[in-house]
């Protein structure tokens, strides 16, 4: 009983899949780092008084909300041979632009929820607009983005099952490539599903902790 | 050292304020009163520009707002603002929300920020409270630290927009004390307030508000017990009776 199940895809499938989720988890995490840093530009850009800036950030954030990610990763990957740039990059890429224009939302609806008198004490004290932002409507206002950024980590988590069609070594990709040749598809998949949800329940319940501690 | 000629904002289309002609005087306190809806509240933001004016002239202490070469912040610095709601800040503890304006703008230590900061606690009765967190302050108790947070710019006027209107009745009293004492000492001060009584026994002068134009001004006594303009009449018979 034991033996067959230590020689079974349960156990075997193992260092593939390990390979993947450690590639999983760093297109994840560096993806949206940058598209956290992509998303508060252009959330705040949508906010801007700059009609420039604005228009840019709204078109942004349409196009990438209204197409869906296999098209953009697909677009990103194949549409822009003149770049020509390798699959790891084009993953990060996908994960950046996309999480980006959901987060500029998130960026976007939680600055314009703090109460426009914070911002008149502010300037009412002489801050000046950017002192303002960064003392009094940003930190508050980044509180309120924890929940829903928590979210958008899940999300982007599991899109990156995606980048298997561009022959990115992730955790979906590795799984295939296992099954291929054992054909023990239905063990290898149930492993791939338990490695996503070991990093997303956690998630939510570490998040659900959060909300209720940060009172948002 | 307030001097306001044919000030006019609009909103759109909505014209709110009609032509304001206003002076006010060093150590003066003056009483804006009137109906909601009059204009009141957008004059007193005008005087620091939370509001840009449409047209017409503003100056404070020398320096002409409506001049596009001047420093917003420096005139604002200059001029305390207490808002109806509060507005503390409330990610910060009390003392905090004193000493951010003089770190920040003024660029005062934090050492001193903290020792003016206590002082001004000290001054509105709430120094036992430096390190709570404005929500775990009653309305007034918040209202007097709005109040500490302006003054430790060391303003030159102080303007109050409708300071204990969002107040529990009971808590008022507090309030107009500490701006009572303020007055006392010689500040500048224009109140936007439903508070005749304070008007009456502090004011300088009062102005009657309505339709975007100041209706009637003069001493308290004369505008409340002997009011000239029907609407003035008709205003306080409403709010008196």
């Amino acid at each position: 009983m034991i033996e067959n199940f230590l020689d079974s895809a349960y156990v075997k499938s193992l260092p593939y899949l390990w390979e993947g989720i450690q590639l999983t988890l760093y297109i994840t995490i560096v993806g949206l780092l940058l598209g956290f840093i992509l998303g508060a530009i252009t959330g705040l850009g949508r906010l801007s008084k700059v009609a420039i800036f604005r228009g840019i950030s709204t078109v942004y954030v349409e196009v990438v909300r209204g197409t869906p990610i296999l098209a953009q990763v697909l677009f990103i990957y194949y549409g822009l041979t003149a770049v020509n740039i390798g699959e790891l990059t084009a993953a990060i890429i996908a994960i950046m632009m996309n999480a980006g224009a959901y987060i500029a939302e998130i960026v976007r609806g939680a600055v314009y929820s703090i109460d426009k008198g914070q911002h008149e004490a502010g300037r009412a004290i002489g801050l000046t607009e950017r002192q303002t932002m960064r003392y009094i409507v940003w930190p508050q206002a980044f509180k309120r983005m924890i929940p829903p950024l928590g979210n958008q980590f899940i999300i982007s988590l599991k899109d990156t099952s995606l980048f298997s069609v561009i022959a990115v070594g992730e955790v979906l990709y590795m799984a295939k490539q296992y099954y291929n040749t054992t054909f023990e598809i239905f063990e290898t998949l149930i492993m791939v599903c338990i490695f996503y949800l070991l990093i997303t329940i956690p998630t939510s319940i570490i998040l659900r902790r959060v909300e209720r501690k940060l009172d948002v | 050292m307030i001097t306001v000629k044919d000030l006019h904002k609009s909103f759109g289309e909505l014209e709110v304020l009609k032509g304001i002609d206003a002076q006010i005087k060093e150590q003066e306190v003056v009483c804006v009163i009137g109906p909601s809806g009059s204009g009141k509240s957008t004059f007193l933001r005008c005087l620091n520009l939370l509001e840009d004016v449409t047209s017409g002239e503003i100056e404070i202490d020398g320096q002409q707002l409506t001049d596009p070469r001047i420093d917003i912040n420096e005139v604002r610095s200059q001029v305390g603002m207490v808002f109806q709601h509060f507005n503390l800040f409330p990610h910060k503890t009390v003392l905090e929300n004193i000493t951010l304006g003089p770190i920040k703008v003024k660029g005062v230590s934090e050492g001193e920020a903290k020792e003016i900061g206590q002082s001004l606690l000290k001054k509105v009765g709430l120094a036992d409270k430096e390190n709570a967190y404005p929500d775990s302050l009653s309305g007034g108790q918040k209202q007097r630290v709005a109040i500490a947070r302006s003054l430790a710019m060391d303003p030159k006027v102080m303007l109050f927009d409708e300071p204990t209107s969002a107040l529990d009745p009971e808590l008022v009293g507090d309030v107009l004390e500490v701006m009572k004492d303020l007055a006392q000492e010689g500040m500048t001060m224009v109140v936007v307030t439903h508070e005749m009584g304070f008007a009456k026994e502090v004011g300088d002068r009062v102005f009657f508000m309505d339709e975007g134009v100041i209706m009637e001004e003069g001493d308290p006594v004369q505008i409340f017990d002997n009011p000239q303009n029907p609407r003035t009449q008709s205003f306080l018979s409403k709010i008196l009776s």
